[in-house]
Order: structure tokens, then C-alpha cells, then sequence
């Protein structure tokens, strides 16, 4: 919750169901029955997890209910670059991982996306006349960042060809050392069966990782190595292998089927990686080179923690960073988790926005919002706009009066109830006073259609001040009630010894979120759905007709922050 | 409401002694202000709406820099008691990206250096060669001197053929 007062969050249903009863939830009215027993605290430690705002909410249309982040699946559509917006097959995937193969880097440095370019090899001597073409040498090319002016030739690295960096880049280690791959020195091995193994400088972690890859490999495919199936307990090395665990675990387990496993598996212990060939790699434990390094060039030749987090290999230093190809991103589709009904799919072109299906909760539901009946902030200028007026804190005991406003997103008339306790959940427990609980909603309409009507029924129960038992204002499909709330004394001197219950009060010093006034209200809303024209079966018309529909949410009115002094 | 431009209530202030090489370009919708001298060298481009303030100290502004829009050079340094007496200077090739701040009090931004867009330079800093991201990190230019003073000299030559020059209604 780190938007300011005001603010509406609506609490999703999905938090209040068991994790067993599944099929339970499309039933609204068993909802509110539980829900009605007791108020829901916005403070409370789990009230996080369910509270979203509006914008954020989704709608299932078969169960009539609320979907949150939570209590929907995904499931992804599409995998696609971000930077060359070219869509990957989920098969390519697996071969190639979850970054783009093509020529899109990231700077390493700020991250953002680096563009091929040439490396100007002789700068012009005449730098007034910039315009005269000379004949394009195709010099070596380098990446360019266009944020942070990093070029990969700070780091050695220039290519022979625009194309095909990926490859080429494989091939190079930073400062433009020829960089050996696995593949290279299989052949050069083969070559000359007698040579050394290479240094342990000249290792890399991709280098390591494929000869560990190997020898492992070999070592899974080969012969089992004479150890039996059976538990050898008196070999102590063998409780470290996992296999003898899943054995064990097996045993143990009630009507495990004993330790006759396969014979013919993968063996029990695998011989470690014993030299270089095998992927062994010492560690270097000699930095006097960095810390010599650390001493001349200082903190900004040091990597931030988000460069290195971003990086494959470990860097200390910024000449160590690579630059990265784009991870990849996705569209994801999503269903309702208890109907298994799609609630919200992106259409599969990767340069559309556009969805194909979105029932969001603000169709569905009305929309809250909350403002000072008088404010006392002063107006925000046109120029800063979409910022909020920021309210002084509210003074304790005194009572303040707040606009409610309703709007309806639907095409029929909408029965609001509406309660919210008298006393907020709490230590400090405001007093709060919905005037007008009880109201309905007019449709959304024509704005020609509401002209042409001309009755004015609404407009006489409207009455423009605070008045029990009276709507406010009254518009085309909005209603705005007032809502009085007294802000309690925030100091612990001024709780009373004993709870309701009898227990002592907490008596600790004054919490961080005590200081906000958070008033839970409960909303339950009734309509009725007009017969479905388009929809072809009978059954579901049947179910329609004639029959209410209600939604009851618990939702969260940030009112304001209290004074305390 | 009148369409017209809306005329600023404040008054205007002084007129700065200017001393402008016949090479600048500065529109006349660049706003100068103060009592220190303000200098800008040869082949230099102000933007329309870049404002140089003077009353601190005297601003000089070196060779083939670009000043943008709605940049503003010799700001009254946030933090008054830390800051010391003097005004700006910007070296040759510096750019002053859109909306970037430089505060006065001894402040040097050095050769060749990027104040990217809405970046703040403190009073008293000095800089050089340095690119300044917008998310207030630096870091050291270590592309070719010369490519980079042909981009900056690029774009000179391109967006002074756009902006009028009004020279002469500073001085």
C-alpha cells in the first residue's frame, strides 16, 4: 500500500476461501454470509496480500466474482524480444535459453539496449566541414549504448562484421583475447594428445561448466560402476549420494517397495572432477592484482550490485562486465482458477497491445472514490496535474465529512448497500458514520437518451448537504453519499485499561500505520441482468432471467493521515 | 481567457553585460539575467528557453557547447549554507541537456562533458569528461574524443540553420 490518501482498495473474495473448497466460491451469497460475521481489519498482517485497487482487478463473468493476481493462472502465449519485437518459438527455447539470439545487447553498464555502429578508425581533420562524404571504409564495428555513451570498444571489443554478433562475441573475451571453447580445444587435443592442460586463468565459467558437463555426462551414460543396487551400509561415503537417499526414503516410506531398485541406473557415487580436463578450477587466491587495481582506479571502477546481478559470470570491475543479449519477455493469458475460464488474453501479434479478451473489474463493479467534502488543501495547479492535493493531517476528535462517489459501469440499475462498523478495527478506533448506506445506481446511458427522459426523480432526493438518510448528489449513473469519520486521540495514555473482552491493552508505543485512517466498509451490490441476446443456449438464459444478481467485496477507504502531536 | 502569450508578472531584471563571440547563436527567447558578465565563445548554440543567470557570479560558457531547452545555468544553489561564492563555466563541447540544472558558486563542468536531461550539478562541482545520467550516477566518457567533438559538432551544424539568431537583443 504506498499510494497516499486517498485511495479505494478492494479486497479480492479469493482470501477469505478455503484452499479446499474449490467449487464453493461461485456461490456469492455463502461469501457474504461469512464475511458478514466479522469485519475485515485493513491493518491486519495478511490484509496485504488482498487488497488491490481497482485497476489491478479482473472479473469472471461465469462464477460472477473477482479475480485478483492471485487467484488466477497463467499461462504464456508468446515469448518475443522486447528490443527487435521478434517472436521466439517455445522449441527454440529449450535449445537456445531465455535471452534473444539475434543482435539485440544490453549495455552493461546502465542496461539499456546498445546499437551496432561503426568505429570512426580516423576521425576527420576537418571538423568544420563535417559534411563532406568520404568513401565508407567498412572499419571494425563496436556496440554503442545511446544512454550512457558506453562504447564495447572500451572494453576491446570490436567486430569484423555488423552481423552475426552473437557468434562473434562468443568467440571474444573482453579486451579482444581470442576466447577457447570447448569445441576448439576438443580438436586442438586431438591434434597433440600431450599437451598440458590449459592454465587455470585461461578457464572460463562457460569452459568450466562444459567440461563438468562432460565428464558428468560420460559418467551417467558409462558403465554403472560395480556398485549393486542394495544399501552398503557399511560404506559411509554412500549416504551422500542421492541415490542412496531416494533408497532410503523409499524404505521408509509405509508400503515402500524395499531398496530392489534398478540395477542398470546411473551408479551410486560419481568420482569428482579431479584436474582441469575434467572442469576443476582452483580458486585464485591471489588479488593482489585487484586490490592493486581497486587502489588506482577507485569506487568507479567498481560493478554496482545491479550490474553484477545482471551479469552471467562474476565481475569486480567494470571492464569485466559483457554486454547481454535482451531477455526475453512474454504475453501470458489468464484463467479464472476455480471455472478455468479465460479472463484475459493478449492477442499473439507482438506488436499489438491489444487484447483479445479482458473483462476487468472495472466494467463490472462500481468504482470508489473518496475526497473532502471541504478540502482544505489548495487546488493543484494545471501544470502539475496529476498530482493529488496533499490534505493536512486530520485533528483527533473532530468530526470531518468526506464525498463518497459511486459510478456504475453497468447497463442496469444498481442496488448499493453499503456498512462499515461504527467503531474502526483497532487500537485507535475512529468513529465512522455512512449517512445514506442504502441507494441505487441508474444505468450507464445515453447522455441523448438521459435528456430525453426529463423525469426528475432523482433529482429530489438529492439534497446537496449532509443529510441522514439522503444521497448527496445524484448524477447519470453516479451517486455521491457523505461519510463522517471522528479520528481518535493517537496517544496510549488516552486507551482505555481493558478491551470489550477483558483482556489488557496494548499499551506499546504508537505503530507507523496507526497514523493512517483506514475505514474497511463492506459493499454488497444487487442488479438485474437483462436477458442475454446473443448468448445461444437456452439454459443460460433461463438462469438469467428474472433473477438477481448480487457481488458483495469487503473494500478499504484510505480517509487520511491523523495528527498526533 | 486570452489566447495571447501570458506575459510573467515578475519583473525583469537586470540586463547582464554580455560578451558574445560573433559565431554564437542564441534565439531570443533565451532568457539572460543577472549582474555578472555572461561570455559564450565561438560556434556555441543556446537553445530557445535556456536560461543563464548571472547574479551569483559570471557565467562563461566555452566553444562549440550546446545549451537546450529549458536548461538552466547559475541557479541558486539548493543548500545556501554549504555553497561558496562564484558563478559557472562550462568548457568547449559541453552539452546541457533539456532541463538540466547547474548551480552557481565556483561550479566547472570540464571539456567535453554531458549534463543529461534533467540532471542536477551541484554548486561548487567539478567535472570533466564526464557524462552525467539523468538518474544522478556519472560516468567517465571513454569514447574518442574526436567522434564524440564531431557528434556535438553535428548536431550544431544542423540545429543552428533552425534557430534564429538574436544576438543583438542581449547586448
Amino acid at each position: 500500500m504506498s499510494s497516499s490518501p486517498p485511495y479505494t482498495y478492494i479486497q479480492c473474495p479469493c482470501s477469505n476461501e478455503e484452499p479446499a473448497e474449490g467449487s464453493d466460491a461461485s456461490s456469492p451469497e455463502g461469501d457474504s454470509f461469512h464475511d458478514a460475521e466479522r469485519t475485515f481489519d485493513p491493518r491486519a498482517p495478511r490484509s496485504n496480500y488482498s487488497l488491490y485497487l481497482l485497476e489491478y482487478l479482473l472479473y469472471c463473468e461465469e462464477c460472477q466474482q473477482i479475480r485478483c493476481p492471485r487467484c488466477v493462472d497463467e499461462e504464456i502465449v508468446t515469448y518475443y524480444c522486447p528490443n527487435c519485437l521478434f517472436e521466439v518459438a517455445s522449441s527454440n527455447l529449450r535449445s537456445d535459453g531465455n535471452r534473444c539470439t539475434r543482435n539485440c545487447y544490453q549495455c552493461p553498464i546502465c542496461s539499456g539496449p546498445v546499437q551496432v555502429g561503426e568505429v570512426q578508425a580516423e576521425p576527420e581533420t576537418n571538423l568544420l566541414s563535417a559534411d563532406n562524404a568520404t568513401a565508407a571504409p567498412h572499419g571494425p564495428y563496436a556496440l554503442f549504448c545511446q544512454y550512457c555513451s558506453w562504447v564495447s570498444s572500451e572494453i576491446g571489443l570490436e567486430f569484423e562484421r555488423a552481423s552475426g554478433i552473437p557468434s562473434q562475441l562468443a568467440k571474444m573475451k573482453n579486451g579482444g583475447i581470442p576466447k577457447i571453447t570447448a569445441k576448439e580445444l576438443k580438436e586442438r587435443r586431438k591434434e597433440e594428445p600431450d599437451m598440458p592442460p590449459l592454465e587455470d586463468e585461461l578457464v572460463d565459467a562457460e569452459l568450466q561448466y562444459s567440461a563438468l558437463k562432460t565428464f558428468y555426462q560420460s559418467q551417467i551414460n558409462g558403465p554403472s560402476n560395480g556398485l549393486p543396487g542394495g544399501l552398503s551400509l557399511g560404506d559411509g561415503h554412500n549416504f551422500s549420494s542421492p541415490a542412496a537417499l531416494t533408497r532410503m526414503m523409499s524404505m521408509w516410506q509405509p508400503g515402500g517397495r524395499g531398496a530392489q531398485g534398478k540395477t542398470a541406473g546411473p551408479p551410486d557415487m560419481f568420482p569428482e572432477a579431479t584436474d582441469t580436463d575434467k572442469g576443476l578450477k582452483l580458486a585464485q587466491l591471489d588479488e593482489s592484482a585487484k586490490v592493486q587495481k581497486l587502489l588506482d582506479g577507485g569506487w568507479d571502477e567498481t560493478v554496482s550490485k545491479d550490474q553484477l546481478l545482471s551479469q552471467l559470470e562474476h565481475a569486480h570491475f567494470q571492464d569485466e562486465l559483457r554486454p547481454l543479449q535482451c531477455v526475453l519477455r512474454t504475453k501470458r493469458s489468464r484463467r479464472c482458477a476455480v471455472c478455468r475460464h479465460i479472463i484475459s488474453k493478449p492477442e499473439n501479434k507482438v506488436g499489438s497491445t491489444r487484447f483479445k479478451i479482458k473483462l476487468v473489474a472495472k466494467s463490472y463493479i462500481p468504482s470508489i472514490t473518496i475526497r473532502p467534502l471541504e478540502p482544505l488543501a489548495p487546488p493543484v495547479p494545471v501544470g502539475m496535474r496529476p498530482q493529488q492535493p496533499q490534505e493536512p493531517p486530520l485533528k483527533p476528535l473532530q468530526p470531518y465529512q468526506y464525498i463518497l462517489t459511486f459510478k456504475n459501469p453497468l447497463f442496469e440499475k444498481l442496488k448499493v448497500s453499503l456498512a462499515t462498523p461504527n467503531n474502526t478495527p483497532g487500537r485507535f478506533s475512529s468513529k465512522v458514520a455512512l449517512l445514506c448506506p442504502q441507494f441505487d445506481i441508474d444505468p450507464v446511458k445515453d447522455m441523448w437518451e438521459d435528456a430525453l427522459d426529463g423525469d426528475d426523480r432523482s433529482r429530489t432526493e438529492e439534497t446537496g448537504q449532509a443529510e441522514a438518510g439522503k444521497i448527496y448528489k445524484r448524477g447519470r449513473n453516479w451517486v455521491s453519499i457523505i461519510l463522517e469519520v471522528i479520528p481518535p486521540l493517537l496517544t496510549v495514555d488516552s486507551l482505555r485499561p481493558h478491551t470489550a473482552s477483558g483482556e489488557p491493552t496494548d499499551r506499546s508505543p504508537l505503530r507507523e500505520d496507526e497514523k493512517i485512517l483506514e475505514i474497511p466498509m463492506f459493499v454488497r451490490m444487487e442488479w438485474e441482468p437483462e436477458a442475454q441476446h446473443d448468448v445461444g443456449d437456452s439454459v443460460g438464459k433461463d438462469r438469467n432471467e428474472g433473477q438477481k444478481r448480487e457481488l458483495a467485496y469487503w473494500c478499504v477507504l484510505g480517509v487520511g493521515q491523523i495528527s498526533h502531536e | 481567457m486570452s489566447t495571447a502569450k501570458r506575459q510573467s508578472t515578475v519583473p525583469a531584471g537586470p540586463k547582464p553585460p554580455v560578451n558574445f563571440s560573433s559565431t554564437v547563436t542564441i534565439p531570443k527567447d533565451a532568457v539572460l539575467q543577472g549582474t555578472h558578465s555572461i561570455t559564450i565563445q565561438s560556434e556555441t548554440l543556446i537553445h530557445p528557453r535556456a536560461r543563464l543567470d548571472s547574479n551569483l557570479g559570471s557565467i562563461l560558457i566555452g566553444r562549440r557547447s550546446i545549451v537546450q531547452e529549458r536548461a538552466q545555468i547559475g541557479v541558486e544553489p539548493q543548500n545556501i549554507d554549504t555553497a561558496i561564492r562564484g558563478g559557472v563555466s562550462l568548457g568547449d563541447y559541453v552539452v546541457v541537456e533539456v532541463n538540466a540544472v547547474i548551480e552557481a558558486g565556483g561550479t566547472e563542468i570540464g571539456d567535453g562533458s554531458v549534463v543529461q536531461v534533467g540532471s542536477r550539478i551541484g554548486s561548487g562541482a567539478k567535472i570533466g569528461e564526464t557524462v552525467v545520467l539523468s538518474n544522478g550516477q556519472q560516468r567517465a566518457d571513454k569514447r574518442l574524443a574526436d567522434a564524440r567533438k564531431l557528434g556535438t559538432l553535428k548536431q550544431i551544424n544542423v540545429v543552428r540553420k533552425m534557430i534564429r539568431n538574436d544576438q543583438d537583443k542581449f547586448k
